[in-house]
């Protein structure tokens, strides 16, 4: 269960793997899509109010191309023998809890939680936050706390898939790795804010 | 069948063979011998290199057949590699 949950490229077949990526990366971009979310960013989810149903498909295939390409060419540094089709699903893989995290915004529920502390915080001099719902705290504090839930477990299936396919064991090799994460991170944002679509 | 035994138990050195002898005639061979390389490799890891011998070297059919994945196959192979390399 723990390999399922967490190291899923440990064990299963690559075809298998990535017929579940694709259809994992699908179905979060039409829940996105319903939801009103956007993937701007590998690590990143943010909710809008409005949306384009190709908007959060692109998103991913940004994500998940700029995330794969980055850490191949860093596998091949480490090990030559490194596999693209590895490195891909453990992208498409690690990206499967991400997909579910737009479902908090049913009925635009966080949407319009960020909107009405935005507009306080912003608009009054010294914000009033009695005039907040006690209840928008609660949902907001629950919803911060799944989500760096989910966001650990996302980073530990993309960091045991890299692992697996590249047979990094020593701790440079990780260092590596979370400075490519947060390079494509830094890429993957800059673009998806930037072009036009 | 009884496990070999390849460390001492006692310093945990490589042993080596001091004695064979056949089963047929009791004739006894007296010396010191040492281990193949293979030998020295855990059982898992011999049994690894006999399916590995068994499959004709694919990997391929080997992860299909023993249920995981190539990379993982092909890291314990590089494993085993690096076990049998003459200074290791």
């Amino acid at each position: 269960m723990k390999t399922i949950l967490f190291n899923p490229i440990k064990k299963y077949q690559e075809n298998k793997l990535l017929i579940i990526g694709i259809i994992a990366t699908l179905l979060g971009s039409c829940l996105a899509y319903v939801f009103n979310a956007r993937f701007d960013g590998i690590i990143d989810i943010h909710f809008v109010e409005s949306i384009n149903f190709w908007q959060p498909l692109l998103d991913n295939l940004i994500n998940i191309s700029l995330l794969s390409i980055l850490l191949f060419f860093l596998g091949i540094y480490i090990n030559k023998k490194t596999r693209f089709i590895d490195i891909l699903n453990s992208s498409l893989i690690s990206r499967i809890p991400l997909c579910f995290v737009p479902i908090f915004n049913t009925g635009t529920t966080i949407e319009k939680i960020n909107t009405t502390l935005l507009n306080t915080l912003t608009t009054d001099k010294i914000p009033d936050l009695s005039s907040i719902p006690v209840s928008f705290f609660i949902i907001l504090t629950i919803f911060s706390l799944v989500s760096i839930l989910i966001l650990i477990w996302s980073i530990a299936l993309l960091h045991n898939g890299y692992k697996v396919a590249t047979n990094a064991k020593e701790i440079k090799h990780i260092v590596l790795f979370f400075m490519c994460v947060i390079v494509a991170e830094i890429i993957s944002k800059i673009l998806i804010t930037n072009l036009p679509y | 069948m009884k496990k070999l035994p390849i460390f001492c138990p006692s310093c945990e050195s490589n042993l080596l063979v001091s004695e064979l002898s056949c089963s047929n005639c009791d004739t006894i061979i007296s010396g010191t011998f040492n281990l193949p390389k293979i030998l020295q490799l855990s059982p898992e890891d011999q049994e690894f290199v006999l399916q590995f011998v068994l499959n004709s070297g694919s990997l391929k059919k080997m992860a299909i057949q023993m249920d995981i994945s190539y990379p993982t196959m092909r890291n314990k192979l590089d494993e085993i590699i690096e076990a049998l390399q003459p200074n290791s």
